[in-house]
């Protein structure tokens, strides 16, 4: 067994791992409340990404920072989730709302729509070409390592800022009043009106809370791999939508344990599977299917029962 | 009965309209060769100004070795034109988006573009793009000299003869260059081979694959998208007792953004090679163990002083033989234009006989029958950090 080998690939299985997660989380919350499928996600991550370059270019770029790295950081991160949250919100009263009470296949198409809008938007405003985050300039270049386990500054800033993400909205969801209200409107959207709930709210906060985290996604991306691009949130959406699937769709800790299944299944897809790094996507998704037909209902995902 | 009737009438409506169909497009194909064959030898007054085509990546991930390539080309245009002033040339451009989510079909739109007045163009930067338009510029018979496509077969499998040239050396000779070096100044032993899955990159990675092999040195190979960002798990593969990591990619941001996530995994002492399309301070960005092969651009030829000295210090080496092409073009257009009036088979039949002595990549240009230069030289460059400086 090559241990720096395996070492490496789930360092890096557990990184990508946690921005899916992140971006799931955004999925599942909005199935668990509205049952809608909301297919823009990938591409308000992608905003995200973009609202953290330029946060970092008003900050002086990542040569001459006019403030210290740390501070560019929160700031690329506060800027990106407040910017995607307010953008999720936008989405919701335009997009979703009028349609909240027709057919489920109309939600979905404007979905897509939203998606595609958003995509095309970006490629007008910002252009075809890859924007740098130049990680290594902004944080410099440390590596640090215990035996076989290599772990860079960014490395370490995505994982930890992830599970503080989760570690935040599982406490929401359980301890607050507006988290306690979510989990009404998505047992029963109904009741909860009935019962005093301001379910427009309720619904606009969870949009904003997932935009948030997919903003968050986005950064750490850019930090980590260098690179973004106005396409990049069709394929992570994708994954994204798949963790929370495998997770169990409409659960916060499933689509916490997809997103790390996948990002894990992606590395040691790449790492051993023969031609591993051309098809990687290939196994990712053999993986959904496989999940799908002996747990339909996802890893910690519960079953409908429906009365007949 | 009347039932009977309308299906009769419906029929017969159906029937009349595919027989027009079907002689419609009996016509269009009879007339098609017709057409390209009268387009091909279509004399076009001069006049004063002549146009000439250029197809390259505007936007797009490849833009960056796009922009270097237009600006050559209209600093050869600029010059052209100052020396001539009975006849000047006009520039139209296509976009090709290369490496785009659209694939090649841009380039192909773009080439569908240029009117009747195009009688000769430069590019496209792309060997994937010269095989997606050939059968529309071969169609319209119009001569293309491309200034960066570098694909050993896309002159010698016989398609475009004729219509097709170069201005930079084909892969054989690349590989050739790139192998020795490793061999013999890098002394590597175990090289790690990352193709990117386009018919440039792939045919490339397997001549220097195979010379390295035959030469005793180990060799791993790898092929990855260049739609995917994030490279970890394959750095992850990539054995840390490895001496070179050798990438013919196109897209140098994504070469970038390796060389970064190699350095992120604590594998940044691995020389990292790039070829021709990688050419670009993007990816000199990455360190000083970072190498190219690249044409044999002279720093020292006046022509790129003053192209230098007019970019505001930045040389864009990338684009010089495109500078090349454009000159191969445009000599064969005023060549063509003598008596006042050209079609593409004689501007065509003057690119063939093209015989610069020098040129800004310090060696003559000619052509042989397949349309390659007959002179074929690549130099290889080290990354000061900045930028790439010749060492062999």
């Amino acid at each position: 067994m090559n241990w720096s080998l395996f070492w490496d690939l789930t360092v890096s299985g557990v990184t990508l791992g946690s921005v899916y997660a992140l971006v799931a989380l955004g999925y599942s919350m909005v199935y668990g409340i509205l049952k809608l499928l909301n297919f823009a996600h990938g591409d308000v991550y992608m905003i995200g990404a973009f609202m953290g370059w330029f946060a970092l270019h008003w900050l002086g770029g990542p040569v001459n920072p006019s403030v210290t790295a740390a501070l560019v950081v929160v700031f690329m991160f506060a800027f990106a989730m407040v910017a995607c949250g307010g953008l999720g919100v936008v989405i919701e009263r335009f997009a979703y709302r009028p349609l909240r009470n027709a057919p489920r296949i109309a939600p979905l198409i404007s979905a897509l729509g939203v998606s595609f809008f958003l995509q095309n938007s970006a490629l007008l405003l910002f252009g075809a070409n890859f924007r740098d985050y130049d990680t290594f300039d902004l944080i410099g270049a440390k590596t640090y390592h215990y035996k076989d386990i290599f772990l860079s500054v960014p490395q370490i800033l995505t994982i930890v800022s992830a599970i503080g993400l989760m570690i935040g909205l599982t406490l929401l969801v359980a301890r607050t009043k507006i988290g306690k209200a979510m989990r009404a409107t998505s047992f029963d959207r109904e009741a909860a009106s009935m019962m005093g709930i301001d379910v427009d709210r309720v619904i606009a906060s969870t949009f904003f809370i997932g935009s948030a985290l997919a903003g968050a996604a986005g950064v750490m991306f850019g930090l980590v791999f260098g690179q973004i691009y106005h396409f990049m949130g069709f394929l992570a959406g994708l994954k994204g939508f798949t963790a929370a699937v495998i997770g169990g769709i409409g659960s916060i800790p499933g689509a916490m344990l997809g997103g790390l299944l996948v990002g894990l299944a992606e590395s040691y897809a790449t790492g051993y599977l023969p031609q591993g790094s051309t098809f990687q996507n290939l196994y990712v998704f053999a993986l959904l299917i496989a999940i799908i037909i002996i747990r339909p209902q996802g890893l910690l995902g519960k079953a409908d029962v429906n009365k007949v | 009965m009347r039932r009977r009737a309308t299906a009769i009438a419906a029929l017969s409506v159906l029937a009349a309209l595919a027989s027009v169909a079907a002689a419609s497009a009996t016509v269009d194909r009879a007339a098609a060769p017709s057409a390209a064959a009268s387009l091909d030898r279509q004399l076009i007054s001069c006049g004063k100004t002549v146009t000439m085509g250029m197809l390259a990546p505007i936007t797009g991930p490849a833009a960056s070795l796009g922009k270097p390539q237009v600006d050559w080309a209209k600093y050869y245009v600029a010059q052209h034109n100052k020396a001539n002033k009975k006849l000047k040339l006009r520039l139209q451009f296509g976009d090709t988006v290369l490496g785009g989510p659209g694939g090649t079909a841009e380039a192909v739109k773009a080439a569908q573009s240029f009117g009747a007045n195009v009688l000769g163009v430069v590019g496209p930067a792309g060997s994937n793009e010269v095989k997606a338009t050939t059968a529309t510029l071969k169609g319209a018979g119009v001569g293309f000299v491309s200034g960066s496509a570098t694909n050993t077969t896309i002159t010698t499998d016989g398609t475009r003869t004729g219509f097709f040239f170069r201005t930079v050396p084909p892969d054989a000779q690349q590989s050739k260059d790139v192998s020795n070096y490793i061999i013999k100044k890098l002394k590597a032993k175990n090289v790690y081979i990352i193709d990117d899955q386009e018919a440039y990159s792939t045919g490339l990675a397997d001549e220097v694959q195979s010379q390295l092999k035959a030469a005793g040195v180990s060799v791993s190979r790898d092929g990855v998208s260049q739609q995917q960002s994030d490279f970890s798990s394959l750095i992850a593969k990539i054995p840390r007792t490895t001496d070179v990591v050798y990438i013919p990619w196109q897209l140098p941001p994504k070469g970038k953004a390796l060389g970064e996530q190699m350095r992120s995994a604590g594998k940044g002492n691995i020389k990292l090679m790039g070829s021709d399309g990688l050419y670009d301070p993007d990816f000199a960005s990455v360190g000083t163990n970072v190498y190219d092969s690249f044409f044999p651009v002279s720093p020292k030829s006046a022509t790129v002083k003053n192209f230098t000295k007019a970019h505001g210090g930045n040389g864009e080496f990338f684009g010089a033989p495109s500078y090349a092409a454009a000159q191969v073009v445009g000599g064969a257009i005023d060549r063509a234009c003598k008596n006042g009036t050209a079609s593409r088979a004689e501007v065509r039949a003057q690119i063939m006989k093209t015989k610069l002595k020098t040129s800004v990549l310090g060696i003559p240009i000619s052509f042989d029958k397949n349309g390659d230069i007959r002179r074929k030289k690549f130099g290889i460059w080290k990354s000061n950090g900045t930028n790439f400086l010749p060492v062999g």
